[in-house]
């Protein structure tokens, strides 16, 4: 049996927690408190980390981390990160301007991007159609990652284990050599 | 955060200053106190030499979450405070609450300081800050957090 361990990181509100929930086998650790930034409309945010358990059916065993989305919060990103299997980083296309929030995580976690397989889930793009998939993917290509990048519903169980999937042939295929 | 969108009121707010700086004045060895919300924003703060309250107010809100769910999960209820002992000194982060906001006392110790001497003045301010009147932010024009913040 082999245990993975994966990180889910994004913006606040991208549904990092909610994706955890949605696929977690286990009651999920959460550190969620009352929101007290108005200009954002949420009511609960993570300030600590999520965590969850999923097992496959070859009897792998996934070990689910999210991380707190602000970047007041980046010093616990590092630490979540380390020994990451692979990364998912969740936006949400009904913020201002999503590709920024990308470059950010992409930023936050260049280091190890550079060692660990990516996946991205965009959120909400069924309402927030702009920028699209390729948009996305042109951000990428100018800074010369190339990584999977899917529209997600975190509420839907398949949508995550699709992303998860997707993370796991990277590894399987061999991108990204991970450094223990 | 803004001054608009505060939870807490001008009162309050430098109520907790005064308490702050009479903790570090008073409690040898006590290098830094941050109020800050659950969530992660200092509102009041006093230190001796250089210290990021906005980094010790997120990182405080982390670890008081953290410490929340061991207590939780081990059946203790809820966390009341949690103390990182390091090599050259301590951290105590310390919950607390003013009307329904909860907050979070955070305070960093070198070595000259007593751990019981901060963690009983840190109960302490707690309670004065769950004893002061709660007043909505709007109910006295509100305080600018981030210009009073030392």
């Amino acid at each position: 049996m082999k245990e993975y361990k994966l990180l889910f990181t994004g913006t606040m509100g991208a549904g990092k927690t909610t994706a955890i929930h949605a696929i977690s086998e286990i009651a999920p650790v959460v550190t969620d408190v009352r929101n007290s930034d108005k200009s954002v409309d949420k009511e609960l945010t993570t300030v600590g980390l999520d965590y969850g358990m999923l097992s496959l059916d070859n009897g792998d065993r996934i070990r689910l981390f999210g991380t707190p989305g602000q970047a007041r919060f980046d010093f616990l990103w590092k630490i979540l990160a380390r020994n990451a299997l692979g990364i998912i980083i969740l936006t949400d296309n009904s913020r201002p301007d999503p590709l920024a929030d990308l470059t950010m995580f992409l930023d936050g976690f260049a280091e190890h991007l550079t060692s660990v397989p990516c996946a991205i889930g965009v959120g909400r793009l069924d309402s927030h159609p702009q920028p699209d998939l390729e948009r996305y993917a042109d951000l990428l290509e100018q800074r010369g990652q190339l990584f999977p990048i899917m529209a997600v519903d975190v509420r839907r169980r398949a949508d995550v284990i699709l992303l998860i999937d997707t993370l796991l042939a990277q590894l399987e295929a061999g991108i990204g050599e991970h450094r223990p | 955060m803004t001054a608009e969108n505060s939870d807490l009121s001008r009162h309050f707010v430098e109520q907790a200053r005064h308490s702050v700086t009479a903790f570090l004045r008073e409690i040898v060895g006590v290098t830094a106190v941050v109020i800050a919300t659950l969530d992660g924003f200092d509102l009041v703060s006093a230190f001796k030499g250089g210290a990021d309250a906005a980094r010790i107010a997120a990182m405080g809100s982390s670890i008081s979450a953290l410490g929340n769910v061991v207590a939780l999960e081990s059946g203790m209820g809820q966390s009341k405070s949690v103390i990182i002992s390091a090599e050259a000194g301590f951290a105590v982060v310390h919950g607390a609450r003013h009307g329904d906001v909860q907050l979070v006392i955070n305070i960093m110790a070198d070595g000259d300081a007593i751990l019981a001497q901060v963690l009983h003045r840190a109960a302490s301010v707690a309670k004065e800050l769950s004893e002061m009147d709660f007043i909505a932010a709007g109910d006295d024009a509100g305080a600018g957090l981030h210009d009073i913040v030392a």
